[in-house]
């Protein structure tokens, strides 16, 4: 088992622990409405999480997520309700201005070469401003069906069938993978697998895929004909996870991605054009703050200046609860998916469990530090 | 002849010191030059230059008597000119096959990484490189030194490198894997690789190079053959920045 893996299997263990020890406390922790509300709030936090383990292997740090979610959402929801603009166009323009800042602050670092903590520290504080100036500080609210549904809800879910549909194509999708692996290995005259360690790992995905199916469907809404399924927003962060996934393990940006956080002079002496990487590394986080902004807009059924505020320590704690160095060169995607799961799990937690604001943040502060300590121990 | 590589008066400074002041050198096919000098004396500087890292800012390169400019890395090695540095330069955190083929990986028909035709590439590399490296799957930092040394020799190897720059390829090495290092220099030489050796270690220049090169102040002290000059003659050379007079060329 690599290092990589065993580290996800030691957060998976961590956060089924605080499952059961929440269910213990609270009854209720481990019901289909209280874990299909979880991933729900979790699901703006994972998707920029996702991107920000990217930034964070290549050395990179980006302050300004937060504030640029909220700059993206009102822009985006100031269009549409002052403007009169439609909804595909306010989403084109939102993410046109992300990509500009992403452009913007990947050039300073990536070609000026200032640390990208300073120029991000800038823009957490310039597009906190810029999300108030867009609408004047007044919430913009949105009305679009279908995108209200991305923030999830009662009508943002896909209903019984079509999570059945999603959940079976998902682990025929893991499995046809693993058959192309498996063939373009004997290709090289590489030594396989055992079968029976692939079939395990395909019965593991699909019981794993299929579990949290039947967990989605079993949760109905009073008056409702049938279960919900997934919500919709797990399913934006889940495409957003698997596409990321893959990007790192099986590009060339992605395999540079982490050259450049391992070594970034040997980097640019193997000829990786360090500079190019690490803007495109900034585009891709900032259309991943575009894509969370939708879904934090639907959520709330508005735009407004303070959406996202603070969420950018949330998300680089969830990268770094998921193992992400802080250091540069080492972590994944799917680690993250289980650090955010565990922030938002103890705090959700704690709020079933009756324990002030204050107790939460403060708990959740050592969580992270908890975390980083493991790190060094298990490291050592 | 023409010479496999030429440096035609090369000039480099940064800010006003002048790292290479007119150095000119040739390297023949499979021959092994050794560079000497102290600290400073320009030798990494030069290497660097021809490496492509380091633009010239006078003076010219040669490659099989064609004129050659390397805006980047990346060209010199398209080129055929390997670089094998002090700190080996490779991403501790991969593995060797991913640190072999960095920056060069080979791709399936749809764009992807093709990692299982790169490790059946690098395998049966290593293993003939040295027999007692299994674990290619680690990531590099988890290595002994002559481990990485092989994967930095490998790059060579694997993209067929027609000259191969190498700073001190012994230091920090043990015996054996120093052994290791002076057999697989005499197989590329025998092969026709001109090699560019930067080293400090007397030994390493009299058991390897068949010329060598001396530099002092970024200036070039002298060229010879190594059969022609002692030790002594040498550190001479490399100390007071004298040529002895058996030095032509």
């Amino acid at each position: 088992m690599s290092e990589q893996s065993k580290r996800l299997a030691v957060m998976a263990a961590a956060l089924v622990a605080i499952a059961l020890g929440f269910h213990a406390l609270t009854g209720s922790f481990l019901t289909a409405e209280n874990l299909s509300n979880l991933v729900q709030q979790t699901a703006v936090v994972g998707i920029v999480a996702s991107g920000m383990a990217l930034i964070i292997v290549a050395r990179q740090i980006d302050l300004a997520v937060g504030s640029l979610l909220g700059a993206v959402g009102v822009l985006m929801a100031w269009l549409q309700y002052t403007q009169g603009w439609s909804v595909p166009a306010s989403l084109a323009a939102g993410l046109g201005f992300a990509l500009a800042i992403g452009l913007f602050q990947g050039a300073l670092s990536a070609i000026v070469g200032l640390p990208s903590f300073v120029v991000t520290l800038g823009g957490l504080v310039s597009l906190r401003g810029a999300a108030f100036l867009i609408a004047d500080g007044k919430t913009q609210p949105i009305s679009e069906p279908w995108l209200l549904a991305l923030g999830g809800g009662m009508d943002g879910a896909l209903g019984e069938r079509g999570s059945w549909i999603v959940g079976v194509a998902l682990v025929a999708l893991c499995v046809g993978w693993q058959v192309v692996q498996r063939r373009a290995q004997s290709r090289a005259g590489l030594e396989a697998r055992a079968m029976s360690r692939e079939a395990l790992q395909a019965v593991l995905t699909a019981v794993a895929v299929l579990g949290a199916v039947a967990v989605f469907n079993a949760y109905r809404i009073e008056g409702q004909e049938q279960g919900q399924g997934l919500p919709l927003p797990l399913l934006v962060w889940g495409v957003v996870v698997l596409g990321l996934s893959f990007v790192a393990k099986h590009t060339r940006f992605g395999r540079y991605v982490y050259a450049i956080g391992g070594n970034p002079e040997a980097a640019r002496l193997a000829g990786i054009p360090v500079r190019r990487v690490l803007i495109q590394l900034n585009l891709l986080l900032a259309a991943l703050v575009a894509l969370a902004a939708v879904v934090a807009m639907a959520r709330l059924n508005a735009g407004t200046n303070s959406m996202g505020t603070g969420m950018e320590l949330t998300v680089i704690a969830a990268a770094v609860i998921g193992g992400v160095s802080l250091s540069g060169g080492s972590g994944s995607v799917a680690g993250t998916v289980l650090g955010a799961l565990i922030i938002q799990s103890i705090d959700s937690g704690l709020l079933l469990t009756d324990v002030s604001i204050g107790w939460r943040m403060v708990v959740l502060g050592q969580v992270l530090v908890a975390a980083v300590v493991f790190d060094r121990v298990v490291h050592k | 002849m023409t010479a496999l590589l030429e440096v035609r008066d090369a000039r480099k400074s940064f800010g006003g010191v002048h790292a290479v002041d007119g150095v000119s050198l040739s390297l023949a096919l499979g021959e092994v030059l050794a560079v000497l000098g102290h600290n400073g004396a320009g030798k990494s500087t030069l290497m660097q230059m021809i490496a492509g890292a380091h633009p010239f800012d006078g003076g010219e390169l040669l490659l099989s008597g064609q004129p050659v400019k390397f805006a980047s890395p990346a060209d010199s090695r398209a080129a055929g000119i390997e670089t094998i540095h002090q700190k080996l330069a490779l991403a501790d955190n991969l593995d060797s096959v991913a640190n072999l083929f960095l920056g060069r990986e080979l791709r399936t028909r749809l764009g992807l990484l093709d990692d299982a035709a790169m490790r059946a590439a690098a395998v049966p590399l290593f293993a003939r490189l040295n027999p007692n490296f299994k674990n290619t799957a680690d990531p590099v930092m988890s290595l002994s030194g002559g481990q990485r040394q092989v994967v930095a020799i490998a790059r060579a190897l694997q993209f067929k490198a027609r000259v191969l720059i190498m700073d001190e390829p012994c230091a920090a090495l043990g015996p054996a894997e120093t052994a290791m290092v002076h057999d697989l220099i005499r197989r590329l030489s025998a092969e026709g690789v001109g090699i560019l050796l930067v080293t400090h270690d007397m030994p390493d220049v009299f058991a390897l190079s068949h010329r060598l090169a001396v530099m002092k102040n970024g200036r070039l002290v002298g060229v010879c053959r190594t059969a022609d000059v002692n030790e002594d003659e040498v550190l001479a050379m490399i100390i007071a920045g004298k040529a002895p007079a058996a030095v032509s060329a």
